[in-house]
């Protein structure tokens, strides 16, 4: 019986070629099977045969995508592989993001099962859970040895078009799809069950979660914008040319706050857009597109708003966990405070 | 009140235009008329009728009658409606992502214009919007 | 109010010169049901077909479904208000013809009707491939208005299924059901240590095809108000709806509502039944806002512990069963809300069109938008033709055989969200 051909995804750092120097690293194909990919080869046995690894810098990755998208597909389809597998990226931001894109592409390119493994913090996870299997794993690479046996059950089950289960039984991270059962009561007798334990005070638990509830309560409207002082706010990615304070171009961990104290609008000689998540020609044309300073003068002018902070706030949205997001929202508040600023503008893209 | 009928709904436009200030468009799809109506609320209208009413998903029926108005006829939270349209506009695409409406031949579209008449029907006959 | 069910186990149904019960067996009178129907001139034909489970047939496009029962004691007659005069009803004796129903079938409009299949992969989804089926398929004349056409078609259904429970008034029943609901002070002092339940039903009254009756009055036009369980037995509550099939809720469903049934069954055990809240679901934001207020006032005015909510529909509705919940939950009564979804054809948005928090114990019915196959059968009661445009079907979705795919949603009350079957939805 001919082996069933895997091709195993890997970033740098697992590949040996070593971590943030190695990050620009491009596209490599190496046959057969390497770094963690040793330990898939002795679980998936005999009957499957791990054909290639292709590696990548994550950085390469995350600034090329697209470039790199394509070299690495074409590396893989010659193999002709029944099954691909990406990582585990473990807690590795860049990474997961970069497995989860590799994922999406070989399964709309190639039509074949894939699967990759995280940490349910990864900010991959959010950006690809609902589309992929992703197996959970615990945060460092300390966790491959736990996570192989459900890489292995999923990818057999995966090959073999046999029904995957639920999350809890397959051990990876729950999708979020909501998938028909029979129950063994009918859904009125599980109701009046909840409900005698509800008002007895014991824990219940819901049938179908409520979406997550973190909205900010608004704040009364503005009562004269003539008299306030506004400031811009984006997590479009615009930063003076050069990028001073290497703002990452996805999974954002600061923010920065740059002048336009005297400028009439942003100009393109000043500012560009390192933000890695929309087409960024239009905006390295113009940033006014994203901060739109070039209106907040007129308005300022005209006396709809009273004044204009002389500084804007940036960062990237793209990918950006939402913890880290508002750790530099309850960070900035206060100098937004302490400079009387009245209202923000926020713009995303 | 000053009460405005976003429709696509020839048949809504015709009973009711000279009652209501009618925003009417032969060739408005259902998400035109929920962003219409989003447009509204922005400048300051409350709803008067629920975007989905009907219960006939989005990615079934073609047509969408919606009445807002200046003034609002209850103590609602702050923000429900934009909550509503966003939402409705929401569900809008998740059906549509998933199959697109249909290109039904004129009496079934007709039948979905009775539906959409009847709702609205419904709605117009409520004492509430006899008040001035 | 204390109200015997006897219910008569009918295990075949068969043509015969007239309509009577007999060990079991539901004969049925063919040319009687079809005069009953064409009293109505706005009908020009009806025809009378028969479905038993295991059958290879299909019933569509289905309008309603009826339990045949018959009042033989206690005040008031069955279906009040709309086949008979309007009288209080729930008190007494009523005999159900258990395990037979009535089937109207027909074109209404082009899209708001369902599939019933008495056998194959499907037929699991709905109760009615486990009944013995009288399925009469009506015919309006030429250029009938929508309207008139519905109350027609709505009027065939219950007229029949009255005249067909008339049979079983005078057969013994194979089991007899005693529910009891006392004045509310009474019921509370019977059992003081039990928690006080009530159940809020929402019905269906957005207009036209989206209606629901309580004694004749249309839902849309009452404010929420107080019933006794055993009313509704009685057909106090008859449908005139189709919102999407999967989630209609019959009138054989109202005259069997499952929670209420549920509720009995612990009564006095766990739980203090104390009575039932009907409100309903109006497109006018204004009524929500007026008619949850009044369900959280009744709720808290009877001093419920807990209640559940069920409602019937999706969107419109759910604004309605969230601020019910919202309202009920602050005024201090706890809530169960039971309900069906549609998360999108992938399974993976929101399954409901409005959320809140205090929205934090739910019973799923299952999702809707789900892809079945219909493998074709051997008969067709009613006509495939309207597949395409029906809830749940799209074009091309059927072949020449009359075999198609469908979403769930197209199967009558296959996701029904009063918790009468025992599909779910869980997250993968």
């Amino acid at each position: 019986m001919a082996k069933y051909k895997i091709v195993h995804y890997i970033n740098n750092f697992f590949a040996g070629a070593g971590g943030e120097e190695a990050a620009g690293m491009k596209p490599e194909l190496h046959e057969g099977a390497m770094g963690p990919g040793l330990a898939l080869k002795a679980a998936f046995g005999d009957d499957y045969e791990i054909v290639a690894t292709v590696v990548c810098g994550d950085n390469y990755f995350g600034e090329k995508t697209d470039a790199a998208k394509a070299e690495l597909l074409e590396m893989i389809k010659k193999y002709d592989p029944q099954l691909f597998i990406a990582g585990p990226a473990f807690n590795a931001g860049r990474y997961g993001v970069a497995c989860g894109t590799m994922c999406k592409a070989v399964e709309a390119e190639l039509g074949i099962p894939v699967l990759t493994g995280m940490y349910e913090e990864n900010p991959g996870v959010d950006m690809f859970k609902k589309d992929l299997i992703i197996v959970k794993t615990k945060n460092s690479a300390a966790g491959m040895k736990d996570a192989v046996p459900h890489i292995k059950t999923i990818g057999e089950k995966m090959v073999k078009g046999e029904e995957i289960l639920g999350p809890s039984i397959e051990g990876y991270i729950e999708r979020g799809i909501r998938v028909n059962y029979f129950h063994e009561k009918r859904g009125s007798e599980r109701g009046v069950d909840l409900l005698v334990k509800k008002c007895r005070g014991e824990a219940v638990e819901t049938e179908y979660p409520m979406p997550k509830f973190d909205r900010v309560p608004p704040n009364p409207p503005v009562a004269d914008m003539s008299k306030v002082k506004v400031a811009m706010i984006t997590s479009g990615g615009i930063v003076p040319q050069g990028n001073p304070d290497h703002i990452e171009s996805s999974s954002a961990t600061k923010y920065g706050v740059y002048s336009i104290e005297g400028m009439d609008r942003m100009d393109k000689k000043d500012f560009m857009t390192i933000h890695g998540g929309y087409d960024r020609a239009f905006v390295t044309e113009n940033p006014n597109l994203v901060v739109p300073l070039d209106v907040m003068r007129d308005l300022e002018r005209e006396g709809v708003i009273g004044e204009l902070a002389n500084y804007f706030i940036t960062t990237t949205g793209t990918g950006t966990s939402t913890g880290n997001a508002k750790g530099f929202g309850e960070d900035f508040v206060k100098k937004l405070k302490e400079d009387g600023v009245g209202a923000v503008v926020l713009t995303s893209t | 009140m000053d009460n405005v009928m976003v429709t696509n709904n020839c048949r809504c436009f015709e009973k009711w235009k000279d009652i209501f200030q009618m925003e009417f468009e032969e060739g408005w799809t259902y998400l035109d008329v929920l962003t219409k109506a989003r447009d509204y609320i922005h400048q300051g209208y409350h709803l008067l009728t629920h975007p989905l009413a009907g219960s006939v998903k989005p990615n079934q029926t073609p047509f969408k009658s919606i009445i807002l108005s200046k003034d609002t006829l209850e103590d609602a939270e702050e923000f429900r409606d934009l909550v509503l349209i966003e939402d409705s506009i929401a569900a809008y695409h998740k059906f549509i992502k998933g199959k697109p409406l249909p290109d039904w031949p004129e009496k079934s579209r007709e039948d979905f214009r009775t539906v959409d008449l009847s709702l609205m029907e419904g709605v117009v006959s409520n004492p509430i919007m006899n008040r001035r | 109010m204390k109200l015997e069910l006897g219910k008569i186990y009918i295990h075949d149904v068969q043509f015969a010169d007239k309509t009577y019960v007999e060990n079991g067996t539901l004969f049925v009178c063919k040319e009687e049901i079809e005069k009953l129907v064409l009293e109505d001139d706005r009908l020009i034909s009806a025809r009378v077909e028969l479905a038993r489970p295991g059958e290879s047939v299909r019933i569509a496009p289905v309008k309603d479904v009826i339990e045949p029962r018959v009042k033989v004691d206690g005040p008031g007659a069955i279906f009040p208000g709309v086949i008979n005069k309007v009288k209080q009803v729930g008190e007494g004796r009523t005999h159900a013809l258990v395990g037979s129903t009535v089937i109207t079938c027909g074109r209404i409009v082009g899209f708001q009707e369902g599939v019933i299949d008495m056998s194959g992969p499907t037929a699991k989804y709905t109760p009615f491939s486990e009944t013995y089926n009288v399925c009469v398929v009506i015919e309006p004349k030429e250029g009938l208005e929508t309207h008139d056409y519905e109350a027609a078609g709505r009027m065939a259904g219950l007229k029949v299924a009255t005249y067909v429970g008339e049979a079983g008034r005078n057969v013994e029943p194979d089991e007899i059901v005693t529910y009891e609901t006392k004045p509310l002070l009474e019921q509370i002092a019977q059992y003081p240590d039990l928690p006080k339940i009530g159940y809020v039903h929402m019905l269906q009254s957005q207009g036209l095809l989206h209606d629901t009756f309580y004694y004749g009055v249309d839902a849309k036009k009452f404010i929420p108000t107080l019933m006794y369980p055993t009313e509704i037995m009685d057909g106090a509550i008859v449908s005139g709806n189709c919102v999407a099939p999967c989630d209609k809720v019959t009138t054989y469903h109202h005259l069997n509502n499952p929670v209420i049934e549920d509720l009995y069954k612990r009564h006095g055990k766990d739980l203090n039944f104390i009575g039932v809240i009907l409100t309903n679901e109006n497109v006018f934001l204004a009524d929500k806002e007026r008619c949850s207020d009044m369900v959280a006032k009744l709720a808290q005015f009877i001093g419920l512990d807990g209640l559940l909510i069920t409602e019937e529909g999706y969107g419109n509705p759910d604004t309605d069963l969230m601020m019910n919940c919202k309202k009920v939950t602050q005024a201090g009564t706890k809530v169960v809300i039971i309900t069906d979804e549609f998360p999108g054809r992938d399974g993976k948005s929101q399954s409901l069109a409005d959320a809140v928090p205090e929205a934090d114990t739910m019973v799923s019915c299952g999702q809707g938008n789900i892809i079945v196959h219909f493998p074709a059968m051997d008969h067709v009661i009613g006509t495939l033709d309207f597949v395409e445009t029906m809830i749940g079907g799209y074009e091309g979705c059927i072949k020449a055989d009359g075999s198609f795919d469908a979403e769930l949603q197209i199967i009558i009350a296959s996701t029904i969200a009063n918790g009468f079957n025992k599909l779910a939805a869980r997250t993968y």
